[in-house]
Formats: structure tokens, sequence, C-alpha cells
């Protein structure tokens, strides 16, 4: 996580389906024809990085109506978060494949977190990190001396970015581990 | 769509950081990807001058207010998005770069580059002016307050006095305590490791 970190520039770019709040002309391009105007309730995919400001920003602020500011663009519950994932994550957290839903589902679902406030989301997320650490932990210690290459299990196959991130900073721990063990 | 490019660059980085992070030995930089950086930071000049433009409409009041300033949020995103990724970017090479600094310390870099590892003609101008830069930076450190501590020394002890060692690069003679010994690709040595760490640190010597 800062500003120069890759995976977290990368994982901005994830694409979030919007609605449009108002009439927007010459925002076209955006959809891919330029010159043309976006309609009110035109439903399009924007970037994390767009959508997030434009889903905040207000259209019009207080000064003559009296009512909230409605957002430039409304953030549609994304396929990544919907029922039947979460529901499969309750089912058997370590038996979900993150990679294939997104490959950088951790980081988006703490941004998206944190934009909604989601606590259901939050719990279910967490709850699921703890699970999978633990399996991650318990891959990364069989380490076999000998062969530094790892056979793939089906279940590393599933790892999205971050925890890959976490099953090979543990798995070079327990092998600096076990050579400083031998060598003694 | 504005940004597209820049993310190919960020995809770039990244590759860069795992084929550093498999091999953490060496370390090596490809080619500087120019015509991308060139390419978004012509997206960056167009969109300074939509914004220039909404911003007289907005002045003029020629359109609906929110709508302009969403147009001009939309432009502003994509130039903080361009900027962010262009940093990013930079940061990665600046960063694989220092690191080949320290390695190869006191060796003047730029021509330790040719033939080794990094070729000088994968970095930009302005990287190897960086490079340059820094390099003169590190030995003004070492020869400086601090001239009593080896800086860049192996951080692993040694386990033995002497070593065995086989010389990778001609290097000509060098004297040592125990007489001088000539350094011709091929040959082995046994020799007290103080007194070649930092051949083998700049790789003209190998540790068997």
């Amino acid at each position: 996580m800062g500003y120069y970190d890759v995976d977290d520039i990368l994982a901005d770019s994830a694409e979030f389906s919007c609605k449009f709040q108002y009439d927007m002309p010459g925002l076209g391009y955006l959809a891919g024809n330029p010159g043309r105007a976006i309609d009110k309730n035109a439903r399009l995919d924007l970037p994390l990085w767009l959508a997030r400001i434009l889903a905040i920003v207000g259209g019009s602020e207080d000064e003559y109506d009296t009512e909230e500011a409605v957002p430039f663009v409304e953030l549609l519950p994304p396929e990544i978060f919907s029922p039947k994932v979460i529901n499969a994550i309750k089912a058997d957290p370590t038996a979900i494949d993150l990679h294939s839903i997104s490959s950088h589902f951790l980081t988006l679902s703490l941004k998206w977190i944190a934009l909604f406030g989601d606590e259901d989301l939050a719990s279910i997320c967490s709850s699921m990190t703890l699970l999978r650490a633990l399996e991650i932990n318990a891959h990364a210690s069989s380490v076999n001396f000998a062969s530094t290459a790892e056979i793939a299990s089906p279940f590393l196959l599933t790892l999205d970015e971050s925890e890959k991130k976490l099953y090979r900073r543990s798995h070079e721990a327990y092998r600096e581990h076990k050579r400083w063990m031998v060598e003694r | 769509m504005y940004g597209d490019l820049a993310n190919k660059l960020v995809l770039e980085a990244k590759r860069t950081k795992q084929l550093n992070g498999r091999n953490n030995q060496r370390y090596a930089l490809p080619m500087y990807h120019e015509e991308l950086v060139q390419g978004i930071l012509r997206e960056v000049n167009q969109l300074k001058r939509n914004s220039e433009f909404l911003k007289d409409q907005q002045q003029l009041a020629l359109m609906d207010d929110k709508i302009s300033k969403c147009q001009y949020f939309v432009t502003l995103l994509c130039m903080e998005r361009n900027k962010r990724c262009l940093l990013a970017y930079q940061k990665v090479r600046s960063d694989i770069l220092n690191s080949l600094a320290w390695e190869n310390n006191g060796l003047d870099i730029m021509s330790g580059l040719i033939g080794a590892e990094q070729d000088t003609s994968d970095l930009s101008h302005q990287e190897q002016d960086y490079l340059k830069e820094y390099t003169e930076l590190l030995t003004e450190l070492k020869s400086g307050e601090l001239a009593d501590i080896d800086l860049s020394g192996s951080l692993t002890p040694p386990s033995d006095v002497f070593i065995d060692v086989r010389v990778l690069k001609d290097a000509g003679e060098i004297q040592t305590e125990y007489g001088a010994f000539n350094l011709i690709k091929d040959s082995q040595f046994f020799v007290r490791q103080s007194d070649v760490e930092r051949l083998i640190q700049q790789g003209y010597l190998q540790k068997i």
C-alpha cells in the first residue's frame, strides 16, 4: 500500500460498472465513442480510480437545492461481491478460487469496504483472510530443502496477489530457518 | 480510453519487479519504454489542453455548471492516474539502479556496466545521469566521515579465513600479503577471503 505500490495501481484499474445520474455531453470517449454524450442511466464499466471519485463528488452543492447532492455516477454492486461469491466464501473460505474472481480480490475488497463502510463484507473478508492465511502457512511450511522448484498444489493457484506475496514470504522464512538449522 | 497506455507501463513495472524478485542476487533492468512514456506524456498534454478549454467554458458559463464540473473532474483524474503510473514505473527502475550502485561499490559504474549484466543502452539518458550521480554520492559518503566502516561489505559472516576462488574475468596482477597473483581467466587460487572480498563483489572472482 502506498503511492508507488505497483500492485495497488493495478488493483485500481479494475473496472466496476456504474450508472450515470446525469446526461453528460462530451464524455462519450469513456464509452468508446468520442464526441457523443452519455445519457442519464447509461451503464458503463469505469476503472476504479475514476469511478471512486465520481461516485463521491456530487453534481450540485447546497447552493439552491436543499436535497442531498446526487453524485455523478452510482456504483452498482460489482460482480466480484455478488451473493454467489459471498455465499461461496461463507461455505468454505479455503476452497474458493479467488484468483479467477479477481487477482486483486483482497485489495479491492479493502477499497470497497472503505468506500461504503460495508461491515458485513468486512467481517466475512477478515475471517476468510485468517482461515486462508492458516492454509497458506501450512503449504509454505512444507519445504523440500533439496528442490526449490515448488510443486503447484491446486490451492496455491487460487491465491490472489497479496496472498501470493504472503506465501512467498513465509516460504522464504521457513527455508531460511531450515538452512540455519542445518548449517549449525 | 485515457489511462490504457499507463496501465501497460505499470504491467511492465510489475514484470520487472517479478524478474528481479526471483533471482535476488543479480539486478537487471529491461529496456526503457521510451515510446510508451512519450505516448503517455502526449496524452497528459492533450488532457491539459482539454481542462484549460473546460475552464474557459466554465468562466463563460456556456454550459451547465455540474456537467462542466464533471468533465473537468474526469480530465483531472485521468491526469492524476497517468502521473501516478509514470512515477511508479520510474520508482521501480530507480530502486533497482540504487541497488546496482550499492553492489558495484567503488567501481566506476558506467564502465562496469559494459559487458556486465546490465546493458547501458537499456537505460534512458536521465537514468544514466541519475546512476552516475547516485554513485558519486555513494563514494562521497563512503570516503567522508564514514571512511572507517566498510558500508558495502558483505553481510554474511565468513566461514573460513582462506577460500578457493576461480577467476571469471581477466583482472591483471594483484598484490597481497602472501605474494602476487596473476588473475587470468579460468585459473584457481587459494587466497585469504578478506583480500579478495571486493573482487568477488565486483564479479571478477567466484567463490568455489
